[in-house]
């Protein structure tokens, strides 16, 4: 059967084959770098027509419906609008940190997807840190938005900046407080063994209530560090134009609204990786006949199924609800999410000492 | 010279050559922006060495924590734009003198340090290995300094909230 | 109690957030309930809302009469000076005098469409009419007359 590993295997032994292992090594790299920006455009373009078409449904309008058949070409016209568009730099900005910020946050995002296993032996890099390396990596974007709004000689920007900063290394415990509810469970810090730790059934059913509390932190936590609505204090065009990129323009800018629907992705990935098993097949104990019928279904399917049914989670919640203003946004974390959270990890902590789980 | 000796010299170069342009440069903000990556290429020398879990926690503890910190109390005090005075005379003396002991220091301990070669396997650093001997109570276990610097985080904690609260005005 | 309280907030918070999403999913999954009118396209079909102020309109019947006394009422309820009525004498049968309108002039460039004219008029005269397609390509011709050329006032209207 056609498979993703079994792709990159033959590739891989394809192009020992033909050159020295150092080149083979090198070319893989390349061809790994080509693939990763190809699925961050493909990413972008149907993540932004999927918001926008979500957002209008939502809002009892019909979204776009007029560039191509159903409106399916429009974040193409969008894209082909940004990339002639001029790029500016305000006068009296820090040009080389204005220039670099949006390959921060493009970096940052591109990072992320490393130690992701988007199908059964289809990864990146396995690492056996993956939880961890991805909680250190993620906070690296922070740095990106810190930059552009300081570079950016706005007050709006370094508004948005300090807004986005404040929320993330604060939104951050909550949301690794989360993550590492599962890490206990499973007892494995690589993505790729958490998976495998879900053979007989998801962390979110086997975990019953410690991991549906984590669940639900998590992606309140998350939904909060890709700054989106609700918690969108950032951008807040209502309030600072839009916040930390309101000098950005043209491709500049495109790079910053791509990093931050790839953080989307990359964020439900994790979490269907932790909660929903990942690429692991649903699964019900020792049940072999369902089992094996659910098993047909490759794994890539699985694991793209369940990243964009939690993707669609998080653009329901944001279409749904108001932003927080500043003083809400601090007190749900460290009035409620956080001891909330740590009062879970006790509670998890327990449940897997003594076995509860099933 | 392999692929693996050129990543090093990189990342060497990284972290050497942006650490000189933190403390050259005369504009705080960039200041800052060359620590960090300074920071980055010493956890890409650990991942180099397949030390994840320090790289990682490297990252997460210098670049989320310690960075953004420098970085908000730079947004607070400071204006985009503004150059820093450039320092004076005696002070480039004192820290070039200061950098000349400091390097003298270490490279005299470095060739004086007579190595031992072992015969033992290395232990694998990985999480569990690392937690283990963290929180042993064995000889050459960690838990004595774990918690002894927890405790020194605890003071640094209870002393932030101290200096924090605001004292209620006497009412009589 | 402050346990119970925080506890009773966590609660009350998920359940107002399920409320909240169940709305937003019902109009997902329902697309009948969508409103957009796509406008050029359904020019023919296009249904208005009932009370769609677009521009002020005096009504005739089908004998050219209306309703207006001339009393200009309306134009004092404007507040923006959009409606001024010219006013003139008919002598009615009986060989009295008696105020009449001649023309009542509605710039609808000035309208803010704040309905207060049609709340003002006494003798129910005028009202506001659903169109919007105004776009004309000189703004004289905005400027109009509402009450139709030979026109007179309806029997038993005073
Ligand atoms: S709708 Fe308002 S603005 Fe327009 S004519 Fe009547 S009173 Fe004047
Ligand atoms: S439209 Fe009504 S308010 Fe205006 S002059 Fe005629 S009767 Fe009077």
């Amino acid at each position: 059967m056609l498979s993703f590993s079994q792709i990159a295997s033959d590739v891989d032994q394809w192009l020992h084959k033909v050159c020295s292992p150092t080149w083979a090594l090198v070319f893989e790299m390349v061809i790994i770098g080509v693939s990763v920006i190809g699925l961050f455009a493909v990413l972008g373009l149907v993540l932004v027509l999927m918001e926008r078409r979500v957002a209008a449904w939502m809002q009892i309008r019909l979204g776009p419906n007029r560039v191509g058949p159903q409106g399916l070409l429009q974040s193409l016209a969008d894209t082909l609008k940004l990339l002639v568009k001029e790029g500016m730099t305000p006068g009296g900005s820090d040009k080389f940190l204005f220039n670099l910020a949006p390959f921060i946050a493009m970096i940052a995002a591109m990072l992320l997807m490393a130690p992701i296993a988007f199908a059964s032996n289809f990864q990146i890099w396995n690492i056996n840190i993956g939880v961890l390396y991805v909680s250190a990596v993620s906070s690296l974007s922070v740095i990106g938005i810190l930059m552009a709004g300081w570079a950016s000689n706005n007050k709006y920007s370094l508004m948005g900046a300090m807004r986005s900063g404040a929320q993330i290394v604060s939104y951050e415990l909550s949301a690794g407080l989360s993550i590492l509810t599962i890490v206990v469970l499973s007892g494995n810090l690589g993505l790729n063994d958490i998976v495998l730790s879900q053979k007989d059934g998801w962390w979110i059913f086997k975990g019953h209530i410690p991991a549906i509390i984590a669940f639900i932190i998590f992606m309140i936590a998350v939904t909060a560090e890709t700054n989106r609505a609700p918690f969108d204090l950032a951008e807040a065009e209502s309030e600072l134009t839009a916040g930390f990129h309101t000098e950005y323009s043209g491709m500049k800018f495109a790079l910053f609204f791509l990093a931050e629907y790839i953080n989307v992705f990359i964020v439900c990935a994790i979490g269907a990786t932790l909660f929903l098993g990942g690429w692991m097949p649903f699964h019900i104990g020792n049940l072999e006949g369902f089992n094996h019928v659910m098993d047909y279904i490759p794994s890539s399917i699985w694991f793209f199924g369940k990243t964009f049914f939690l993707i669609f989670l998080i653009m329901w919640f944001r279409w749904t609800f108001p932003r927080l203003r500043i003083d809400q946004l601090l007190n749900l974390e460290w009035k409620y999410l956080l001891p909330i959270s740590m009062f879970n990890i006790i509670l998890v902590t327990v449940v897997a000492i003594m076995k509860w789980y099933f | 010279m392999d692929g693996s000796t050129i990543i090093f010299y990189i990342l060497a170069a990284l972290t050497l050559g942006s650490g000189l342009l933190a403390v050259t440069t005369r504009q705080i903000f960039r200041s800052a922006i060359y620590l960090l990556f300074s920071l980055i290429g010493i956890a890409g020398l650990y991942f180099w060495m397949n030390y994840d879990f320090i790289a990682a926690v490297q990252i997460v503890v210098y670049v989320g924590g310690i960075v953004v910190l420098i970085i908000f109390s730079i947004f607070l005090t400071h204006q985009t734009g503004e150059k820093l005075p450039s320092p004076t005379l005696s002070r480039q003396l004192f820290a070039a003198l200061a950098v000349f002991c400091g390097a003298a220091l270490i490279l005299v301990q470095l060739y004086h340090f007579q190595y031992t070669g072992t015969t033992e396997t290395a232990l694998e650093p990985n999480v569990n290995n690392i937690g283990m001997q963290m929180l042993s109570t064995d000889v050459g276990g960690y838990a004595l300094p774990f918690e002894v610097v927890s405790i020194l985080l605890l003071a640094a904690l209870v002393g932030c909230i101290v200096i924090a609260l605001r004292t209620k005005p006497q009412t009589n | 109690m402050f346990i119970t309280n925080y506890i009773k907030n966590v609660f009350g918070a998920v359940k107002s957030l399920a409320v909240g999403m169940k709305r937003t999913g019902y109009y997902f999954t329902h697309h009948k309930e969508i409103i957009t009118e796509q406008y050029p396209d359904n020019r023919d079909t296009l249904v208005l809302a009932d009370r769609f102020k677009g521009e002020v309109v005096m009504p005739h019947n089908e004998n050219n009469e209306h309703r207006c006394t001339g009393c200009t009422a309306c134009e004092l309820a404007c507040p923006n000076g959009t409606i001024k009525v010219v006013t003139k004498f008919d002598i009615t049968p009986e060989g009295k005098k008696k105020k009449a309108v001649d023309k009542l002039v509605y710039h609808l460039e000035l309208c803010t469409m704040c309905n207060l004219c049609v709340v003002a008029c006494p003798s129910d005269a005028i009202k506001m009419a659903p169109t919007f397609e105004h776009s004309v390509f000189d703004r004289s011709q905005l400027t109009k007359v509402l009450n139709q050329p030979g026109s007179k006032i309806m029997d038993g209207v005073e």
